[in-house]
């Protein structure tokens, strides 16, 4: 895994096609990004194919991050997450909509795992705030973020009603968000 | 509800992030995200905010075809500046001969081709082995009816050994994929290609596990 300050100055020579730099950046980054697709696409098949996409785009747009973006890592992480999310939900549209294959997610990705995990190292900001959220709220987003559910798969999962996995998401963003910003 | 509300705006940009922004919504707020920038800003802080969310994973490594697929299609964008097509030129006098080989090598016809089709002949899927022998595309074609929340996987038979998976089958569009050593070998050999049902993602086993639904010939030009 590279530092925020190696990518950052790697997708900036990509934004001149340099193409050294951008292989420099594929192995530096590429397996953490795999990581965060195959947990939301649970197939390493399909995430290596979204892993290509991915990497043709940060190519194609590496031109935009250097306009004054923050986080390079953040940058990176957004496209593949909206590139798994938009292939996730291809993919659940065209099969029926049925909620049975939630229930093939691994126990790696269990919130109680992420809890004990808050737990253990509690470092970043992010994960404190998290942790001071309801247990709900806390949750139902992590459930949302780490496989890419909706709405409806959240309550399919925990068994809560639509309504309120929707309040608490939305009440546990708005927390979130004045917990890091205080 | 007013969509202009900063507590408004922020929660839908939180959402679109988190992804639970799904469906019509979804898209109406991409449209905005890419006209306004006051919107971009608040995403791009909702992105920041969640990243760290990704840092728990074990990491785990592509295979090398993903490169290698990677590098070929980022190979055929044009080079957009002076420079780059004066880099470009060099490299490509440097190379000589093989560049314009390489070149040709994208344009000739596929080696072989299935299709893949149903018992009414409706064909379903088309699939392409590229003159190198080193890339196959799978584009589907007929209206496709999957089974619900399982795959269907592409086969090759070689002749005299085990089938080889050619990876998943889409349910729509065109998708290329680059194969490994043992993928050509197969490919190449085989005169049959093959579909079977398989678990969401897949064969866990590497072989074929559920039930063969199509099998097509190869064609060879």
């Amino acid at each position: 895994m590279g530092t925020e300050s190696e990518i950052g100055r790697l997708l900036a020579a990509c934004a001149r096609q340099d193409r050294q730099a951008f292989q420099r950046l594929y192995e530096l980054t590429s397996s953490q990004l795999l990581a965060s697709l195959m947990r939301v696409l649970r197939n390493r098949a399909a995430a290596e194919d979204a892993l290509q996409d991915v990497y043709v785009q940060v190519w194609n747009q590496a031109a935009r991050f250097t306009s004054g973006r923050g986080s390079s890592w953040a940058w990176l992480m957004a496209i593949a997450r909206y590139r798994a999310i938009d292939l996730r939900r291809r993919e659940r549209h065209f099969t029926a909509g049925s909620a049975e294959g939630i229930e093939e997610i691994p126990a790696s990705g269990e919130p109680l795992e992420n809890l004990m995990m808050l737990g253990h190292r509690a470092t970043t900001a992010l994960h404190r705030c998290l942790a001071a959220l309801q247990e709900r709220q806390r949750d139902c987003i992590l459930l949302a973020y780490e496989h890419g559910m909706t709405h409806a798969e959240v309550a399919d999962r925990t068994g809560e009603p639509l309504g309120s996995v929707k309040s608490w998401i939305r009440r546990g963003l708005t927390s979130l968000r004045r917990c890091l910003e205080s | 509800m007013n969509r202009n509300h900063p507590e408004v705006l922020d929660l839908l940009a939180g959402e679109f992030v988190l992804g639970t922004l799904a469906g019509a919504a979804r898209r109406r707020f991409e449209r905005r995200l890419a006209a306004e920038p006051f919107v971009a800003r608040r995403v791009q802080a909702w992105e920041e905010r969640l990243s760290a969310l990704n840092f728990g994973l074990e990491p785990v490594a592509p295979s090398p075809a993903v490169w290698a697929s990677i590098e070929r299609r980022i190979g055929g964008s044009r080079p957009r500046t002076w420079r780059g097509l004066a880099a470009a030129a060099v490299a490509a006098a440097m190379l000589g001969l093989g560049w314009f080989l390489w070149q040709d090598t994208r344009e000739l016809p596929p080696q072989a081709e299935a299709l893949i089709a149903n018992p009414a002949g409706e064909t379903l899927w088309r699939v392409e082995l590229a003159a190198d022998g080193g890339r196959v595309t799978v584009s589907a074609i007929g209206a496709i009816r999957h089974p619900d929340q399982r795959s269907l996987e592409l086969w090759a038979l070689p002749p005299d050994a085990a089938p080889v998976s050619l990876g998943l089958l889409p349910a729509s569009g065109r998708v290329e994929r680059a194969l490994d050593e043992r993928q050509r070998a197969a490919i190449g050999l085989a005169v049959n290609v093959a579909v079977s049902d398989e678990p969401f993602g897949g064969s866990p086993t590497g072989a074929p596990t559920g039930a063969v639904l199509y099998v097509a010939a190869v064609a060879r030009s």
